[in-house]
C-alpha cells in the first residue's frame, strides 16, 4: 500500500522545486467511489492527493494532451518539468510515447506507483448500486475493503478487479525517477486464452460479433482522446479535404473508424485498456487491441512500451522480418 | 380523463397494437440500453433505469439526410420525413421529454427546422415516470423537472407493482389510448399516483440552487474557474452526445458512387477542437478551458436568457459517464463560489 502521507510529502517536495510546473496526480472524486485526476499547481494542494484501487485513469494522457497554444510576444514559453504519477501499466505509455520521441526525458518528472490492482468500476458500481456519499476502496491482501456510509465490506479481489490487472506483466513502474512505494514482483501472466477463444470464430459469427458492438458506437472519439497513444497533432478523423472517414455515424463508417484506430496503434498499445474502460457502449475495444498486441509479439517479437531506447516497430525494418503473410 | 389501467400482462399485447406505428421502446445490447425501432414486443426492456443514449435520437437523428442529388445536377431530391410514419415512443423517461420540448424552443427559433418538427410532429411520447431515480446523479427537480414530470409527454405510464397507471396527457395521448382500448381498463388510481409522484422527488439525492446562475456566468468570462473545471477534460464528445438537450449539428455533403451524393446532418459537439475552427485556422475556442465554458454557459445562461429555460434536465448522464469524472453540479458549485 501507498503511504498516503509519504506521497503528499513527496509531491510536496517536487512541486515546490523551481523546475517543476506541475504535479498530476489522483484526488477523490465527487459521488461514490470515483477517483479523478489532479493537477496540483501549489504546495498546499497536495492535501488532496490520494491513491487508491479506485484511481484508474491513466495520467500518461495529460503529457500528450496538453494544449501547446501559442506564447504570446514577449513572453517565453514554460520548460519547467511535468511530474506524473504512474502505475505500471501506465508507465508503459510514458515508455512508448518516449521511443516514439513524442518529447525529451528531461521534460517529465516520473512519481512511479508499483500497483497491485485497480478495480473495474463497473464492477464497483454494480455491486455497490446507488453510493452517492463518498466511499472508499482499499487493498488488503486478496480482499478489497469496501467503506461508505459507515459500513465496511470485504470483497474477494478478484470479484472487483480491472481484467487487465489480472494478466498484468508489468505490475512497477518501469521508468521513474522516484518510487512511491516498494517494488511489486510480477503476480500474473497473460496466456492470451481470450483471444484465442476471438480468433477460432467463423468469419460470420465475428462479423456478427462486431456488427452489434460497432453498430452502437456514438463516435464520441472518448476511446481515442482518452489513448496516451493517440497523440497524433492532426487526427486523420478531423480532416475534411480529403474526408478519410466520415462523420456520418453508421455501422459501416463506424467500423472504418475501429479498424484505423486499431490499426494505428499496433505495435504501440501498450495495453492500459483506458479506451474500453471510457467507451460509453461497453464496445470491447480491447480485443482488437488485443489481438494486435499478439500478433505483433508472435510475428516480431516485440513488446511495446518496455524499452524507451528500443526502435519503434513500425519505423524499423530487418531483412529477417516475416513476410510470408504477404499475398 | 380518467386514469386508466394497463396490467402487465397485457404489456405484450399492447406493444403488438401499437407496432402498427413505428415502435420504439428501450432495448438491450449486451449491457446497454438504448432506444431502438422493435418488431417483437419481447425486445423491449421496460424494467430499465434509463437509456445510454437518450430517445432525442428519434426526432433528432445522428446522422440524418436532408436531400440527394446528382453532381452537376440541380435538380435536388428531398427528404420526406413522413415517409418514417407515425411513431411511438413508448418509456421514455420524464427528464428526456421535458427535453424535446425544450429543444422544440430552439428548432422553431429563428428558423422553423422542417426535419426536426415534422418528426416531432409525428410522434407520440409515451413516459414512464421513475418510481425509484434511475440513477444517483439524477437531480431533475433542481432544474424544474420531476420524477412524474408530464412536460412534453402525451401519457405517462406509472408502475404500480402488477399494473401501471395510464394517464393521457394531451390529445395525441387520448387517441392513442384509444388505440389501446381493448388492453386497457378502467380504474387507475390518481390519488396513488400523486403520492408517489411526491415520494419519488424525495428519492432524488442531488441537488443544486440555480436561482442566480445564469446571471453569474457571464461575469466570470476570464475568471480562473474554467482552466480549473477543464484541467483534466480529454475534450471527447460523451457528455454533449449523450445529453438529452445538447442539440449542435455538424452539415457534410457526401458524394457516394457515380456522382451520387447526400447531404446529411449529424451530431457535433462543442467539446471538439473543430468546432469553432476558422477557414483561416483561427480558433476562437482553442483549448478545452474555453470549450468547456461554453458547454456550461450554452446550458445554464445563454439558454435560459433566450428561451427561458435551462437546457439541461439534470439526468445525470455526462456525470455517470465522463471518463474522468467532470461533474456538471460540481462545476455549477464553483462558478457559484468563484
Amino acid at each position: 500500500m501507498v503511504d498516503i502521507n509519504k506521497l503528499r510529502e513527496i509531491a510536496k517536495e517536487v512541486i515546490s522545486r523551481d523546475d517543476v510546473r506541475q504535479v498530476i496526480g489522483y484526488r477523490p472524486g465527487t459521488y461514490g467511489f470515483r477517483a479523478r485526476p489532479a493537477f496540483v499547481l501549489e504546495p498546499d494542494d497536495v492535501d488532496e492527493l490520494i491513491f487508491t484501487p479506485a484511481c484508474v485513469n491513466n495520467l500518461a494522457t495529460y503529457i500528450t494532451l496538453e494544449e501547446k497554444l501559442p506564447v504570446p510576444r514577449g513572453q517565453e514559453p514554460d520548460s519547467r518539468k511535468v511530474a506524473v504519477m504512474v502505475k505500471g501499466c501506465d508507465s508503459r505509455a510514458l515508455v512508448q510515447q518516449m521511443e516514439e520521441k513524442a518529447y525529451d526525458r528531461e521534460h517529465l518528472l516520473i512519481l512511479g506507483i508499483p500497483c497491485r490492482g485497480v478495480v473495474d468500476m463497473d464492477k464497483v458500481n454494480a455491486r455497490f448500486p446507488d453510493v452517492l456519499e463518498k466511499g472508499e476502496i482499499a487493498l488488503e491482501g486478496d480482499k478489497f475493503v469496501i467503506s461508505f456510509n459507515g459500513t465496511k465490506e470485504e470483497v474477494a479481489k478478484d470479484e472487483l478487479l480491472a481484467d487487465k490487472c489480472k494478466r498484468c506483466r508489468y505490475p512497477t513502474p518501469l521508468v521513474s525517477d522516484q518510487l512511491l512505494d516498494d517494488e511489486v514482483e510480477r503476480f500474473a501472466e497473460d496466456d492470451y486464452s481470450d483471444i484465442e477463444t476471438l480468433e477460432k470464430r467463423s468469419q460470420d459469427e465475428k462479423w456478427a460479433y462486431w456488427e452489434e458492438k460497432l453498430s452502437r458506437c456514438t463516435r464520441c472519439y472518448a476511446c481515442r482522446n482518452v489513448c496516451p497513444m493517440c497523440y497524433c497533432e492532426d487526427c486523420v478523423l478531423n480532416r475534411i479535404e480529403p474526408m478519410w472517414m466520415r462523420r456520418s455515424v453508421d455501422v459501416s463508417e463506424n467500423t472504418a473508424y475501429h479498424i484505423a484506430r486499431a490499426y494505428h496503434l499496433a505495435g504501440r498499445c501498450i495495453q492500459c485498456g483506458e479506451c474500453q474502460r471510457v467507451c460509453p457502449m461497453d464496445i470491447p475495444i480491447m480485443e482488437l487491441n488485443r489481438k494486435f498486441y499478439k500478433d505483433v509479439a508472435d510475428l516480431y517479437d516485440y513488446e511495446p512500451g518496455t524499452d524507451a531506447e528500443a526502435s519503434p516497430l513500425l519505423s524499423t525494418f530487418s531483412v529477417d522480418d516475416r513476410e510470408d503473410f504477404i499475398l | 380523463m380518467a386514469v386508466k389501467k394497463l396490467s402487465k400482462d397485457k404489456v405484450g399485447e399492447a406493444l403488438k397494437e401499437l407496432s402498427k406505428f413505428r415502435l420504439v421502446a428501450p432495448a438491450r445490447s449486451d449491457d446497454v440500453v438504448i432506444f431502438k425501432e422493435i418488431s417483437d414486443p419481447a425486445e423491449a426492456y421496460l424494467d430499465y433505469g434509463n437509456s445510454t443514449v437518450p430517445p432525442k435520437k428519434m426526432v433528432f437523428p445522428q446522422t440524418e439526410t436532408l436531400f440527394r442529388f446528382m453532381v452537376g445536377d440541380p435538380e435536388l431530391k428531398e427528404k420526406n420525413v413522413e415517409e418514417e410514419g407515425t411513431t411511438v415512443i413508448f418509456g421514455i423517461r420524464p427528464c428526456d421529454a421535458r427535453a424535446m420540448s425544450i429543444v422544440d424552443k430552439l428548432f422553431a427559433w429563428d428558423y422553423d427546422d422542417p426535419y426536426y418538427q415534422k418528426r416531432r410532429a409525428l410522434t407520440t411520447l409515451v413516459g414512464m415516470a421513475c418510481t425509484e431515480p434511475p440513477s444517483v446523479n439524477c437531480f431533475c427537480t433542481s432544474v424544474g423537472g420531476s420524477p412524474f414530470s408530464k412536460e412534453g409527454l402525451d401519457i405517462l405510464l406509472t408502475d404500480m407493482g402488477d399494473y401501471y397507471a395510464v394517464q393521457a396527457l394531451t390529445e395525441k395521448g387520448e387517441n392513442l389510448q384509444k388505440t389501446l382500448s381493448s388492453q386497457l381498463e378502467d380504474g387507475g388510481d390518481e390519488k396513488k399516483v400523486e403520492e408517489m409522484a411526491r415520494a419519488a422527488e424525495g428519492k432524488i439525492k442531488r441537488s443544486i440552487k440555480t436561482d442566480g446562475i445564469p446571471e453569474k456566468i457571464p461575469t466570470l468570462w476570464d475568471s480562473d474557474v474554467w482552466k480549473k473545471v477543464s484541467a483534466s477534460c480529454l475534450g471527447c464528445g460523451t457528455c454533449t452526445f449523450l445529453c438529452p438537450t445538447c442539440h449542435c449539428f455538424d452539415i457534410q455533403d457526401e458524394v457516394e458512387e457515380l456522382g451520387e451524393g447526400r447531404r446529411a446532418r449529424m451530431w457535433d459537439s462543442c467539446m471538439f477542437s473543430e468546432y469553432t475552427l476558422h477557414a483561416s485556422g483561427h480558433n476562437p475556442r482553442p483549448s478545452r478551458k474555453e470549450r468547456t465554458r461554453n458547454r456550461i454557459s450554452h446550458k445554464y445562461s445563454y439558454y435560459p436568457n433566450k428561451f427561458d429555460d435551462i437546457a439541461c434536465v439534470g439526468c445525470g448522464r455526462c456525470i455517470n459517464l465522463c471518463p474522468v469524472n467532470i461533474d456538471i453540479l460540481d462545476i455549477l458549485e464553483q462558478v457559484v463560489e468563484a
